[in-house]
């Protein structure tokens, strides 16, 4: 026993200071990956020195130093330099990801530079690959994990240090016809190997921090999910900063607020002036006007989203009630569920061919509104049903039996009692639907397509459109067997017109800029409806938890 | 002769019986009148008929008067109605795109051993020619689906488990508040928005990038469809491995194992189903993914040398039905619909696959709960 507390004080500096390293070869892993994903979007150009070095040269000598390292690190646990607690070997998934990393190199070093016509370029690819496998399998943990990820490092480290990729170097395979012909050049081939070898150093270091084993598994996994949770978000924020900083400029031209600055408006025979002129939303697109806009679109989405609802969400809520409060369980419900989440997948471009095949013949015979709103209100119909039939689950059996105590009917239980404690979910579950069909391009594509770019005066018009005749069907509305504009159909007809023609002569923008405002507003109007729906659940969830 | 039927159909008539005998005159009225004026509306409806408002109106008389008069028969016949619709609506679409998609599949016969098989010729050529020759084939439109798929697979099944791992099991409370909101405002985002941006700036960067002819990769589509696809991956796995017990996890912690030895060892096991059903939704998603494919791609159907070049992105059965629609006629119109059929019947069998996979893991777990 003496012998090991003498050995521990000697090993708690050793580890200390291993620890140390690891540590700071995580953090170089993290620099180098983000100066990766610098030069892959080109915020560091690779032929711009970094400290007076060319930005290769100091990628490639920091990719040695780390891929030394590593070596270094899984070294000194194998030589019990320092105490770890390594497994037998580094599990097969690791070893899949080595092996194939391997075979590709040595396939492409196989095929293309040592120039082995056919298959037989493969064969430096199977031995490489199948050497990183075995060594990872077969060896202790401490020198698989290490060993394979650091080699692969100091290999492209010493490529970049050999000036091989050069301003001049590019590779395209031999294979590939030259209609199809690829070209690889190092401003993709640099950042993309350097992501890739600090995303596995860093892995391999960060099991060395922990000692391997089973906590060096917990941290490796560890780094690698919260770096993917990490970027998911930064895409989340990247895409909406990036269409919101390229669209708000031109979709707020000439807004202003103030008494009178707006157009007139007529309500209960009354008019007067908007508040608020907001030229973008409240034009349409013309020669007539200064600043062309998207008004008749901006209509068309409202009157959607609305013609969906009302048909959809009776619908489905009336579904939802069946289901979970008058059904047994038996072949019908079953049947109903495969049914729903069948509906639930179906690609939306199917609901738009079955619109265009059912409705349409039905409604007048062309694309018009009523097919739009229609085939969105399939699309909805199932979302609804599902979030208000787990909304009605939810309510406690409890309720249901106080109520039937009372001695009240079951409609009159399902009305007051369990409609009333499922509100929240189904109000939520309609909002997000809503977000979801109102951003739908695809089925109202082939059901209600306009023109690219509506003037003011084609806006559509229902609540005008209304006649009663005396003829069956009594009822008619030229605006809802009219085709009628939407944004996420807009957007789609201005990249089909192409963004490149100088379609608005005496406007202040471009197309380009006009679409990517149209984007915007869209992306506003999609978005506004999932905030409302998150933070509506969460605003309940938080009431009920209290 | 077969007694099980029998004995149902007597169990049939005997409840039949029962609820006749129960029932008042007028209700069972009102009830006979709803269920034929709705039946015959639909029928009218079905034949474009202008009189399809006639039945309506009955339907609605009748209703609201068992409303007032009978509501506890009304509401249940009302809502089992609404029910019946979503299976009438699933078996409208099927009917519908089959009848549209016919007269292509009767033209594109094809020979084997002797037997004229319907529809053959689209899947053994490979050209997709309209105007010249009236060839149709859907064979490079479903290998650019499967490219798409499998890229957007790659993308959303591993990070999609990560960020469903993260968000239930690894991230702590603040955090997840912040990244489960995220995850589905990523879903939100249209299609069409990652299209247009897509289009005008990934598309140009990968042509530029890579020195390619023309614009349009499957690559970077199949990219953009799996981080569509992810959010859906995310959610159905993350409610997967909720429902795992948690009595499971803490007996697995107790035994002194680390946080990711229980997710390897006893949460992703015992959730597999239910993680591998969320892959499936997932593929089904990006299956059926269409305008950023649409805006993305070449839309013209052929197939890229080699096989495997993920460069070069012509076409995909979504896409092409979205490009092409507005001035197909005749059989193309119907070989469009045809490829809806493939797209239609794939995507549902996923759909079921993963529900049965899903049902079977909540009957295996739910047995320890």
């Amino acid at each position: 026993m003496s012998t090991i507390t003498g050995r521990n004080a000697l090993v708690s500096g050793k580890t200390s200071r291993y620890e140390f390293v690891a540590g700071g070869m995580i953090a170089v892993s993290a620099l180098l990956f983000a100066l990766g994903v610098a030069s892959l979007f080109e915020f560091v150009t690779l032929t711009d020195p970094i400290a007076g070095l060319p930005t290769v040269t100091v990628l490639g000598g920091l990719l040695v130093v780390i891929g030394g390292g590593v070596i270094g690190l899984g070294g000194a646990s194998r030589l019990e330099l320092i105490e770890t607690t390594p497994d037998r070997s580094a599990g097969l998934v690791a070893a899949g990801v080595f092996g194939s990393l391997w075979f590709g190199i040595g396939s492409v070093v196989g095929t293309e530079l040592l120039g082995i016509g056919g298959s037989g370029g493969l064969v430096p690819g199977l031995l490489l690959g199948g050497g990183a496998f075995a060594v990872t399998v077969l060896t202790r943990e401490d020198i698989s994990s290490t060993v394979p990820a650091g080699v692969l490092a100091i290999f492209a480290g010493a490529v970049f240090l050999a000036g091989v990729l050069g301003p001049g170097w590019s590779w395209s395979p031999g294979s590939f016809p030259s209609d199809n012909a690829v070209t690889f050049f190092p401003s993709v081939v640099v950042p993309g190997s350097v992501l890739l070898c600090s995303l596995l150093v860093g892995w391999a270091s960060a099991k060395a921090y922990a000692g391997f084993g089973a906590r060096g598994r917990h941290l490796g996994a560890h780094v690698l999910i919260y770096l993917n949770a990490l970027a998911i978000i930064a895409v989340l924020f990247g895409l909406v900063g990036f269409v919101v900083s390229k669209g708000a400029p031109t979709a707020f031209t000439g807004f202003t607020i103030g008494l009178g600055v707006g157009p007139e408006v007529t309500a209960l025979g009354v008019s007067f002036s908007l508040p608020v002129s907001w030229p973008f939303l409240m034009n349409g697109a013309s020669v007539f006007v200064k600043i062309d806009g998207i008004l008749p679109a901006v209509v068309g989405t409202v009157w959607l989203v609305i013609g969906a609802v009302l048909f959809a969400v009776p619908l489905a809520v009336g579904a939802a009630v069946f289901l979970a409060e008058y059904a047994d369980e038996g072949r019908f419900t079953s049947v109903v569920e495969v049914a729903t989440n069948g509906l639930w997948s179906t690609p939306s471009i199917v609901f738009g061919l079955f619109g265009a095949s059912f409705l349409i013949p039905r409604f007048g015979g062309s694309k018009s509104l009523i097919a739009g709103m229609l085939t969105l209100g399939f699309m909805l119909l199932p979302l609804v049903l599902i979030t208000s039939r787990e909304a009605m689950l939810a309510v406690p059996d409890g309720y249901r039996d106080a109520s039937a105590a009372l001695g009240v009917s079951k409609w009159q239980t399902i009305r007051s009692v369990v409609l009333p404690a499922a509100l929240p979910g189904i109000v939520t579950g309609v909002i997000l639907g809503v977000g979801r069909i109102a951003g739908e391009t695809a089925p109202i594509l082939v059901t209600m397509a306009g023109g690219t770019l509506p003037a003011g005066s084609e806006t559509i018009d229902v609540i005008g459109g209304f006649e009663f005749i005396s003829t069956p069907p009594f009822v008619t509305n030229e605006a809802l067997l009219e085709a009628s504009s939407a944004l996420p159909y807009q957007l789609y007809a201005l990249i089909t017109a192409g963004l490149g023609g100088p379609q608005f002569e005496d406007a202040p923008f471009s197309a380009l800029d006009f679409a990517w405002a149209n984007a915007f507003v869209l992306l506003t109007v999609v978005l506004s409806f999932y905030a409302i729906g998150i933070a509506t659940r969460y605003y309940f969830r938080r009431k009920l938890n209290r | 002769m077969n007694l099980l039927p029998r004995r149902r159909a007597v169990h049939w008539i005997v409840l039949a019986r029962e609820f006749f005998d129960e029932t008042s005159v007028s209700a069972l009225v009102t009830l006979a009148v709803g269920t034929v004026s709705l039946l015959s509306s639909l029928g009218l409806f079905l034949n474009a008929s202008p009189l399809t408002s006639v039945p309506l109106l009955v339907f609605l008389v009748s209703i609201t008067y068992g409303w007032i008069r009978h509501r506890e028969l009304t509401a249940r016949a009302v809502t089992m109605a609404m029910t019946a619709s979503t299976i009438l609506i699933l078996a409208l679409i099927v009917v519908f795109i089959f009848v549209e998609a016919w007269p292509i599949f009767d033209v594109a016969r094809a020979e084997v051993f002797g037997i004229s098989v319907p529809g053959l010729r689209l899947f053994t050529q490979a050209e997709w020619a309209p105007r010249s020759a009236e060839r149709y084939s859907l064979l490079p439109l479903i290998h650019g689906t499967v490219m798409v798929t499998v890229v957007a697979t790659l993308v959303a099944g591993p990070l999609g488990v990560a960020s469903a791992l993260f968000v239930s099991e690894i991230a702590p409370p603040t955090v997840r508040e912040i990244v489960k909101p995220g995850i589905e405002i990523l879903a939100g985002i249209p299609s069409i928005v990652y299209g247009f941006i897509g289009f005008t700036i990934i598309s140009p960067w990968a042509s530029e990038q890579f020195d390619l002819v023309g614009q349009g990769t499957y690559l970077f589509v199949g990219a953009v469809v799996g981080l569509m696809a992810l959010p859906t991956v995310v959610s159905v796995a993350e409610d997967a491995l909720n429902s795992v017990p948690e009595s499971m996890k803490n007996g697995s912690l107790a035994l002194g194992t680390t946080d990711w030895q229980t997710m390897t060892t006893i949460t992703l096991p015992a959730a597999f189903s239910g993680v591998s059903a969320a892959v499936l939704l997932g593929v089904g998603r990006a299956i059926g993914e269409t305008m950023a494919a649409t805006v993305m791609l070449r839309n013209s159907p052929q197939l890229p040398e080699p096989l495997y070049n993920v460069f070069y992105g012509y076409d995909t059965l979504t896409s092409a039905i979205a490009a092409q629609y507005g001035e197909a006629t005749g059989n193309q119109l119907s070989a469009l619909f045809a490829a809806g059929v493939v797209l239609f019947i794939t995507v549902l069998f996923l759909s079921i696959g993963s529900q049965l996979i899903e049902r079977r893991m909540k009957r295996q777990l739910g047995g320890q709960e």
